[in-house]
């Protein structure tokens, strides 16, 4: 048990080492190739270099070698989810640099799960609360796509203000880590662990006031290795519930505008005033975002905004470890 | 901030009671549905996905609805330039 909990403890520090040691290079080399983002929320609306999610790619091919060097008889877990991290981060990179349609992008998201499929490396007996395992073995596999697809693009739709995505997922998973622990998840535990060092250490850089901006690469891998942990991991529901406030903005939004939308397509949800605080746009063919939903009460700063998002992200991790204990009392 | 915050709170309490009672009937009523003769499995599988798939739309139609009316209502209240529309 000791044991385990250091060899944890070393892939996490692998994984943040490679993101933190990676990161500042990165961020040079895209500023220097003229791949910045203007950072809308700000009144001098300053330039921030794009696409250092892709430090967190390293950082998580880090951890997972570091997983293999400890656990090497795990190879085709730590394959599948590194694997699935990288195609997601490929599309993110073809997004990044040749923008891809609202449509497209998802279809293509459905791909990334190919090498969970390919090495068989889930269970098709998910555990719920109350119920117990359900055998559902034709049916799976089939939601494994919509799985991958729904977190990648989940976790993309949720950057709307400085550090929103990088923070939300390192509160889910965290949650996913506790609930791994109480459900004794080998497997959901090792994985969180390598992604938890990668996304510690580029919120550091992505925090508000952002230095960085993590770009499609950074978000629709670190959805996409979260779809991955709930799948080979075995949380499938307390994924789920961990991440119900990505479930929230991505289905309010699509539902407000009946379909699926690129960011530029629409009018902005939220607009800033003289005052540098946010609020709620007033335009009526706005997206309702999460982001516009909080600021309906009336205008906030950007770092009030992210400390609301972060605080829906630690009940959802609550509930979430709430469902786990309920797993093990009820079933 | 901390009605902002109790809003969510109670949204996703209710999401998350729902989502556990609605898994509870799927798994206690619709999953040991059966229709008598062994020629009607088939239907009685697909009758089983629909109703779940129904039971999962209701509660992403109430989950909509909530959140709509709790924004709209509150651009109202709030009075504010976010509500002239």
């Amino acid at each position: 048990m000791q044991n385990e909990m250091l060899e944890n403890l070393w892939i996490l520090a692998a994984g943040f080492a490679g993101t933190l040691l990676i990161l500042p290079f990165i961020m040079r080399r895209m500023r220097a190739a003229g791949i910045v983002g203007v950072d809308a929320h700000k009144r001098d609306r300053p330039v921030v270099p794009e696409m250092g999610g892709i430090s967190v790619l390293i950082g998580l091919a880090v951890s997972a070698s570091a997983a293999y060097i400890l656990y090497p008889t795990e190879i085709s877990l730590i394959a599948s989810f590194l694997f699935t991290a990288l195609i997601a981060g490929a599309i993110g990179i073809l997004d990044d640099l040749k923008t891809l349609s609202a449509r497209v992008k998802p279809l293509l998201t459905l791909l990334a799960c190919a090498p969970i499929l390919i090495l068989r490396t889930y269970n098709p007996h998910p555990l719920l609360p109350i119920i117990g395992e359900l055998r559902l073995t034709i049916v799976y596999p089939l939601a494994i796509p919509l799985v991958i697809a729904v977190t990648s693009n989940g976790v993309n739709m949720m950057d709307p203000f400085n550090g929103t995505m990088s923070g939300t997922c390192t509160i889910t998973v965290l949650a996913m880590i506790v609930s791994a622990f109480i459900l004794g998840r080998g497997d959901g535990l090792l994985f969180s662990v390598c992604l938890i060092g990668p996304l510690l250490a580029f919120y550091y850089f992505n925090r508000y006031p952002s230095r960085v901006f993590s770009g499609d690469v950074g978000s629709l891998s670190i959805g996409a290795a979260l779809g991955a942990i709930a799948i080979i991991g075995r949380l499938e529901l307390v994924a789920a519930v961990a991440f119900m406030p990505q479930i929230m903005n991505a289905f309010y939004g699509l539902s407000s505008m009946g379909r699926l939308y690129e960011r530029h397509e629409v009018s902005r949800p939220t607009t800033i005033l003289d005052d540098g605080r946010l609020m709620a746009s007033a335009d009526p063919k706005a997206p309702i975002t999460l982001a516009r939903v909080i600021l309906a009460r009336g205008p906030l700063r950007e770092n009030e905004a992210v400390r609301v998002f972060f605080m829906l992200s630690l009940i959802s991790g609550i509930l979430a470890i709430f469902t786990a204990y309920l797993m093990t009392v009820t079933t | 901030m901390i009605r902002r915050i109790l809003d969510f709170v109670a949204i996703l309490i209710f999401v998350w009671t729902v989502l556990i009672i609605g898994l509870w009937i799927i798994a206690s009523y619709i999953v040991p549905f059966q229709l008598p003769g062994e020629s009607n499995a088939v239907l009685a599988g697909t009758l089983k996905v629909v109703f779940s798939a129904i039971l999962a739309l209701i509660w992403l139609w109430t989950w909509r609805e909530i959140v709509r009316r709790l924004f709209w209502r509150t651009i109202r209240k709030a009075g504010s330039g976010a509500g002239q529309i």
